[in-house]
């Protein structure tokens, strides 16, 4: 029924797990997945303005670095289980709108991803950019705890 | 990787849209369903004494059979499906509670519901006990959400 499921990841331990999981479920109803992972836009307030350039460059390399490394597990996890695996990185400090619009661009039928991330678990509430995919998506979401 | 899904229904045409769902989803990859349905509890608390004493019960008899519909619902189409089904029917005033107490007792390992139910689509907020279940249930929740 599901034919391609969508994992966002944060690199947290937590979206590691969901990863194996969605991974899995991929496999059992031979679906395929797409990883993505959104890093925030450069912002930059600053009064020093000589430092900007180079800061900005380091932070650029650093979260490239970051979402390299998370979607590199994803590939890794779905080559091992034998799932067709793609794998999409974007800058948006929205990473709900950036989620949910990957999904539908690319036409998958399921989002999977952790009850939290990188924020951790805030008490019993769900992390919140899980709860924004929850409430904007219209494609159905797996929410593994 | 799911062997047993639970499919919450409170009678909603949102709920019988992921019940559909669940059903075909369950069909998919051989897993089975329990249907569960979970209604108020009656309290006392009137100040007309000369109600009848028979409204409680009254009321109790008519959630039963409301809840029966509901669930003989799930049950013909799974049975349609080919899927196994169980039907549980349930009283608590927080349907949450019982929704991942059945979850756990009956060893399922996917929660599937509407993402909103009777009280429909407030704005674009979550449905209040589909909010209350993915906050507390350590079971997977898949969210289903109808078109509109």
């Amino acid at each position: 029924m599901f034919k391609h499921i969508l994992l966002p990841t944060d690199g947290s331990n937590l979206s590691q797990v969901a990863i194996q999981k969605g991974v899995q479920l991929a496999k059992s109803i031979k679906a395929k997945i797409t990883g993505i992972s959104v890093m925030p836009e450069q912002k930059y307030y600053l009064y020093q303005t000589d430092i900007i350039v180079q800061v900005r460059e380091e932070t650029v390399k650093q979260h490239k670095l970051q979402a390299h490394g998370n979607l590199s597990a994803i590939e890794k996890a779905a080559q091992e289980a034998g799932v067709p695996c793609e794998t999409v990185c974007e800058i948006s400090d929205h990473p709900y709108e950036t989620i949910i619009r990957a999904a539908e661009k690319r036409g998958c039928d399921l989002i999977m991803m952790a009850s939290h991330g990188q924020r951790g678990v805030k008490g019993l509430l769900l992390g919140s950019e899980t709860q924004k995919v929850l409430t904007h998506s219209k494609i159905p979401v797996l929410v593994h705890r | 990787m799911f062997k047993h899904i639970l499919l919450p229904t409170d009678g909603s045409e949102l709920s019988a849209a992921a019940i559909e769902q669940g059903i075909r989803f369950a069909e998919s990859i051989g897993a089975k369903v329990t249907g569960i349905c979970v209604m108020p509890l009656q309290h006392p608390f009137l100040y007309e004494t000369e109600i009848p004493m028979d409204a409680l019960e009254h009321a109790a008899k008519r959630y039963k059979e409301l809840a029966d519909t509901y669930l003989a619902a799930i049950e013909k189409e799974a049975g349609e499906a080919g899927v196994a089904c169980n039907v549980v029917y349930e009283k608590n005033d927080s349907p949450y509670e019982a929704i991942i107490r059945v979850a756990e007792q009956k060893g399922c390992d996917l929660i599937m519901m509407a993402s909103h139910g009777t009280r429909g689509v407030g704005a674009l907020l979550l449905g209040s006990e589909t909010q209350r279940v993915l906050t507390h249930s350590k079971i997977p929740v898949l969210v289903y959400r109808c078109a509109g």
